[in-house]
């Protein structure tokens, strides 16, 4: 082998090693059903702030490097879109408060995440991928007061597999997690206390 | 002389593929039924299996669920098997991991539900068979050392690992909303990595083997025969 394919071989491991050693970016992709619940009779007003919308979570490995980069809040407006026209008679996006009283809505939902958790099996020493999400839910009157807030957390896990990278087992874990908060949310809304006392009262 | 070549190049072949075979073929799988009801099944009707996912160390991998699901599906009395994803899509969000009925009592509260009843009737399930289980290894011994140099490369050493599967699946039936019964089947099977120059996995099938006992035994519960 001449010189320069030696350089070049050189260069490639080279680029290997710094690839190997970089953050790894985990976009979370997957769908999400609609839920078959019985809708509620009212019309809700919806405001994703930037916080969610641009949600990521950064994984460290113990030495304090970073090592996963998970964005989810594409996923969570996603998953939200699904599950909220199922749930209520009539649901409109808006950017702001402001803009809520224009269209006559009963109230406004403001879904936050709080907290993200991720456990690897490289440092769990279990078989599953696992995921957990800590939201805090906001139910607002049209014009901002408050109705309810409270606290959901959801969870998903997934087996880990030979032949499948990290990312798609995070991916995948992280899709269980966001069914079970639309299937907890769905079900559970009309039984947090404060929303059942506002529901009875329209 | 050729004669004797050839001869001698196939009696190799075939001595090969016998150890190979006895090696591979190293796997025992044990099946237990317990009946509680009376199963048949019309060609109209179908059964969905799904897995248990509730544990926190393991999970029942979609994989086996649809491996079995393909042996039921295939050969003499073939069942119509509704795949689990379409099915949990479907009824979504009453059979996620927190929220899916664990007993049969749970499934009685569900179908009183009519979208959910409505659901079922569409696709004509007959049966839910819920499998939980999974494979655990263990018993990992050996060393396998691998290395590349100028010169080429090669892997030197002996593995070898023991691996368990153990699958439980239960049958509910949907029109009686009584659980007909349970099946349970174990296998256990050991692996081997010699390696002389070239790795030469020879691999236990153990949850190939633990998936299609548990199929064709289902699809005879399921006959009822």
């Amino acid at each position: 082998m001449n010189t320069k394919k030696w350089k070049n071989c050189g260069l490639a491991l080279m680029m290997l090693i710094i690839v190997s050693c970089g953050v790894s970016n985990v976009v979370i992709v997957g769908s999400f059903p609609t839920p078959n619940i019985a809708k509620l009779p009212i019309f809700v007003a919806v405001i994703y702030d930037d916080a969610l919308r641009e949600f990521s979570f950064m994984e460290y490995t113990e030495t304090g490097e970073e090592e996963f980069n998970i964005e989810s809040g594409g996923s969570h407006i996603q998953l939200f879109n699904a599950v909220l026209p199922a749930m209520f008679d009539e649901v409109v996006f808006v950017d702001t408060i402001e803009e809520v009283q224009a269209t006559g809505a009963d109230a406004i939902f403001a879904p936050a995440i709080e907290e993200f958790q991720l456990a690897l099996p490289a440092k769990t020493k279990l078989d599953v991928y696992e995921v957990w999400i800590k939201y805090n839910m906001r139910l607002l009157t049209a014009e901002g007061d408050y109705i309810a807030d409270w606290v959901l957390t959801s969870y998903g896990k997934t087996p880990a597999e030979t032949f499948r990278s990290t990312e798609a087992a995070i991916n995948d874990a992280a899709i269980v997690a966001l069914r079970d908060l639309a299937s907890s949310f769905s079900l559970n809304f009309g039984q947090v206390p404060e929303v059942q006392t506002w529901l009875s009262n329209l | 002389m050729k004669l004797y070549l050839l001869i001698m190049k196939h009696t190799r072949l075939l001595s090969a593929s016998i150890l190979l075979t006895l090696f591979v073929s190293c796997t025992s799988t044990t099946v237990d039924e317990f009946r509680q009801g009376e199963t048949g099944i019309e060609s109209d009707e179908s059964v969905v299996i799904l897995g248990r996912r509730q544990a926190s160390d393991y999970e029942t991998r979609s994989e086996f669920i649809s491996c079995v699901g393909e042996g039921m599906n295939r050969g003499e009395n073939a069942i119509n098997v509704v795949p689990e994803q379409e099915f949990v899509d479907a009824m979504f969000p009453w059979f996620e991991p927190r929220t899916a009925p664990l007993r049969t009592q749970d499934l009685e509260r569900l179908m009183a539900e009519d979208v959910i009843a409505e659901k079922m009737n569409d696709f004509g399930i007959r049966y839910i068979v819920w499998v939980d289980g999974s494979t655990v290894q263990s018993g990992r011994s050996g060393s396998l050392t691998c290395a590349v140099g100028p010169g080429g490369g090669g892997c030197f050493g002996f593995g070898t690992w023991e691996d368990d599967s153990n699958f439980d699946a239960r049958i509910w039936d949907v029109g009686g909303l009584t659980s007909v019964g349970t099946i349970n089947a174990d296998a256990t099977g050991q692996s081997y990595i010699p390696a002389f120059f070239v790795p030469i996995p020879l691999i236990a099938r153990v949850e190939a083997n633990a998936c299609q006992r548990l199929a064709n035994q289902l699809k005879q519960f399921v006959n009822g025969s």
